[in-house]
């Protein structure tokens, strides 16, 4: 009997249990599972709830221009964080005790989280699907042509993935740390606010700060997709719409003589050189002056308007033709070319004037006349390209590497935080009885 | 100088001439209070051990650690800001550092307070002062008035004090060793220990017995006296410094290959309740059993399980859904699924009513009679004590040490204790403050004696 036992017992070594790889397989399965049952469901028209309010909200402005592309993208970013987090913040705290337990039978704490891994991916994998639909569903008009797969939605889909999966991660690692789920719970709102403000992307951070923004995935989420949006080649609106809302706000221009003179006499400026080089009295010579004077309307009107008592003009005129005088010196010049810069010199240096530099001249007006004068639409398009190009940003440049370089660091962030859980739950043993 | 600084900031926590003076004098009090309590005075100049001391001074030995390690950190941040700041011109500007060592002391020094306050608060009751010393002990500036007043004061006498516990585990020593059986379990613990805080601790010490094949055994004891940890060391969870031999192997040394071998319940159901019973159990099978067993074979063994602890009617059902009794039998049959040789209960009649726990304890019982060896641990052991073979009782000595202080049937146990009732002998051995009889050292010396000399 004791070596009949004995025996069993040896030939039990000879066994082989499951090892990490099978016992994912047990362990996904039962994720599965509970996906029915366990309400881990509810987590998609919950995604689909948030996407649509957060849809509604950025549809008019989202990939049309700067400032609508960047808070769209920030919305999306906080759709992914929430999503993500809510998904994986509960579910190791709350089986905590079973997890000790099945640790203690054979369980490999790697197997369990990469069964988690494949789990959420899938669940993220929905959320992102059902996100992209209801914001679509809603009016958000996403691009077409991508960069990498020529499908934009592809592409956007792909960088809410790993936004959506890194968070899930994080919050995944947070469950592993935390023994229960009010502990948990009370954590979330923290790491949230965390990862909003240091997203580095709405609010301007101050400089000691900045290193801080590289331990957060909002930030390289926002970063990927406002360089997918192609963020830095849109418009930027506020301002042209700021002038815009001004139109029909009254300006009064109060100038005095003495600036407009200062500014017509400043020769190196380029639009002044303009005006002053344009040609007010071409050269004239007596030919010339004769031949505008035989088709002058108002000579002629005035021709037999008397000079003196037996003296018309006409009759002066037609004295001169007869005299021949015209035509000797027809090619005598009788004034040079004069520019209006010319003109401006001579008025300047003429004392009466100069008594008169403080005078102010008073021009009512409304924004509008102004841009009427200019052309309102060269003005917004300058304002629009101007404040866009001021507004370059070289983290969202819309380019295959830069893309890759943000999807690299989200995946980093997925392992990094799928291992500190695996480190963390290797503890569980510790854990006070 | 700047080490002169560090070496100021590290022993007296000191920056100035005025808080290098207070440092000395809370250092020289602190010193008589550690002797008042029956600590050695010198560990008042040892940096951050003085803080965990000041805490097992004041009964506040869980809380001393993060006192002391909040010490350990507020000091590294001084240091920190001592050596960013080495130069007037560094010094006059606010750079990225400083407003994270900032940042990092207040929270920490904030973490720090609290667990003064409540160290100190340890130390008024310890005293039998007023609360409103502790106004004088929250600063840094006034805290040696305290340790001044009470270390040197006469009429101020500490309550108690820490025990000597070398000299109770040296009085309380036993010897003895169980002989290995080929068949059958055999357990030879010198001693389990825990280091915390850099402090050992003994939880266990001298158990040896020996459990033949197809008994069922009781597991008693009052509370703290050790039932957990020393069913953790003897199914190899919680390795102690012992020798386990199940049917003549060495449990410790081939713990992955024996793991099996054991199944251990523990007291709350440790289940996942949206799952069905009938998953539960064939998870637990594709964990529990070898590889090679197929997925027919799989079924057959849950399906037998299942007959045989009542489960097939509700196969189908939730866990959740289940009631206590369902519940206490489906964490038995996970861990029954394996078939192993030993089979370990924590408290599995938690909850049940009379009738249930009768029903359920009449099934390990089959299950000892099947050759296998059954340890409950149990508090309410009398209803079902005629279905049991031996008794274990564990007691804590006067050291705060779980010892054997009996092994045996239950007859015996019953002479030896000189009480008729199971829980009457629990009683026995637990310890005045806890409404017992306080003979735990008694029963301790009687059975080794008696294991010793027959």
């Amino acid at each position: 009997m004791a070596e009949t036992r004995i025996e069993s017992t040896k030939r039990r070594f000879m066994i082989r249990h499951r090892g990490r790889g099978a016992q994912v397989f047990i362990y996904l399965g039962k994720l599965l599972r509970m996906f029915i049952y366990q309400s881990d469901w509810k987590v998609l028209p919950m995604a689909a709830l948030i996407a649509g309010l957060v849809g509604m909200v950025v549809r008019r402005k989202f990939f049309i221009n700067m400032e609508g592309t960047v808070m769209g993208a920030f919305a999306m970013v906080c759709v992914c964080i929430w999503n993500g987090c809510f998904n994986s913040i509960q579910v190791i705290c709350r089986e905590r005790d079973v997890i000790k337990r099945e640790h203690r039978s054979g369980m490999h704490i790697s197997s369990y989280i990469t069964a988690h891994m494949l789990y959420q991916a899938l669940l993220c994998l929905l959320q992102v699907g059902v996100t992209l639909a209801v914001t679509r569903q809603v009016g958000v008009k996403y691009p077409v042509e991508g960069q990498v797969t020529h499908w934009f939605i592809v592409e956007f889909g792909i960088s809410m993935f790993l936004i959506t999966y890194a968070s899930d991660m994080m919050s995944l690692w947070i469950s592993t740390l935390a023994h229960t789920t009010t502990t948990a719970m009370t954590i979330m709102p923290f790491v949230l606010i965390f990862q909003l403000v240091f997203s580095g992307g709405m609010l301007t951070l101050p400089k000691w700060s900045e290193p801080l923004t590289y331990l957060t995935i909002s930030n390289p989420g926002l970063k990927v997709i406002a360089a997918q949006s192609d963020v830095n080649n849109q418009p930027y609106a506020t301002i042209a719409d700021l002038v815009k809302k001004m139109k029909n706000d009254k300006i009064d221009v109060t100038v005095t003589v003495g600036q407009i003179m200062d500014m017509l006499e400043a020769k190196d400026n380029k639009t002044v050189g303009m005006i002053r080089s344009q040609v007010l009295l071409p050269t004239m010579t007596v030919g010339r002056l004769k031949e505008a004077l035989d088709s002058s309307a108002t000579v002629a009107a005035h021709r037999d308007d008397p000079i003196t008592d037996n003296l018309t003009l006409g009759n002066v005129l037609d004295m001169v033709e007869a005299s021949g005088l015209w035509e000797q010196n027809k090619d005598e010049v009788i004034t040079e070319n004069t520019t209006i810069g010319d003109l401006v010199d001579l008025v300047a240096q003429n004392p009466d004037l100069k008594k008169h530099r403080d005078k102010v001249i008073d021009m009512p007006a409304t924004v509008g006349d102004l841009l009427n004068l200019i052309g309102e639409d060269k003005v917004m398009q300058f304002l629009e390209e101007k404040a866009a190009a001021a507004n370059y940003k070289m983290d969202y440049e819309y380019t295959p590497d830069n893309v890759a370089s943000y999807w690299m660091t989200l995946v980093l962030f997925i392992f990094v935080f799928a291992a500190l859980s695996t480190i963390t739950l290797e503890f569980i043993d510790k854990d006070k009885r | 100088m700047i080490i002169v600084e560090i070496l100021l900031t590290v022993f007296l926590s000191a920056s100035s001439i005025l808080t290098m003076a207070f440092s000395v004098l809370y250092l020289i009090g602190l010193w008589k209070l550690f002797e008042k309590s029956g600590i050695k005075g010198k560990w008042a100049l040892v940096p951050f051990a003085r803080e965990y001391q000041l805490a097992r001074c004041a009964g506040r030995e869980n809380e001393g650690p993060v006192f002391s390690l909040t010490q350990v950190g507020l000091t590294c941040l001084d240091i920190i800001a001592l050596l960013i700041n080495q130069t007037p011109e560094r010094a006059a500007t606010v750079g990225t550092g400083d407003m994270i060592i900032a940042i990092l002391t207040m929270s920490l020094g904030l973490v720090h307070s609290i667990y003064c306050i409540r160290i100190w608060l340890g130390m008024i009751n310890v005293y039998g002062v007023k609360k409103r010393w502790i106004i004088l002990c929250l600063t840094n500036y006034t805290r040696f008035i305290p340790a001044l007043i009470w270390g040197f004061g006469k009429k101020y006498q500490p309550e108690w004090k820490i025990d000597d516990i070398n000299a109770e585990l040296a009085r309380l020593a036993t010897q003895g060793s169980a002989t290995v059986m080929d068949e059958g379990l055999t357990v030879n613990l010198t001693e389990r220990s825990a280091t915390e805080f850099f402090r050992k601790k003994v939880l266990l010490r001298d158990i040896h017995m020996a459990i033949p094949q197809g008994h069922m055994v009781l597991l008693l004891g009052g509370s703290g006296a050790g039932k957990t940890t020393y069913v953790n060391a003897i199914n190899g969870y919680e390795p102690a410094k012992a020798q386990v031999m199940l049917n003549g192997t060495n449990l410790y040394k081939h713990y992955k290959k024996m793991q099996y071998e054991v199944g251990f319940v523990p007291q709350s159901e440790m289940m996942r309740g949206k799952d069905t019973v009938l998953n539960t159990l064939l998870d637990a099978a594709k964990l529990r059993l070898p590889m090679e067993v197929t997925a027919k074979q799989r079924r057959k063994r849950v399906d037998e399980v299942m007959e045989i602890f009542g489960l097939t009617p509700v196969k189908n059902n939730l866990v959740e859904k289940l009631s206590g009794g369902q519940k206490k039998r489906l964490s038995i049959s996970m861990e029954f699924i394996s078939n192993p040789s030993l089979f370990i209960l924590d408290e599995p009649d938690s909850g049940l009513d009379g009738v249930m726990a009768r029903e359920l304890f009449e099934q390990l019982r089959k299950i000892a009679d099947t050759g296998k060896i059954v340890i409950v641990i149990t508090h309410t052991p009398d209803r079902v004590i005629d279905l049991f073979d031996d008794v274990i009782v564990l007691a804590k000595d006067s050291a705060r040490t779980g010892r054997l202080a009996y092994y045996g049937s239950i007859e015996d146990a019953r002479e030896f204790f000189q009480r008729e009732k199971m829980e009457q002998i629990v009683k026995s051995v637990n310890r005045k403050e806890e409404g017992g009889d306080g003979l735990a050292d008694d029963f301790i010396m009687k059975y080794a004696e008696v294991s010793q000399h027959g």
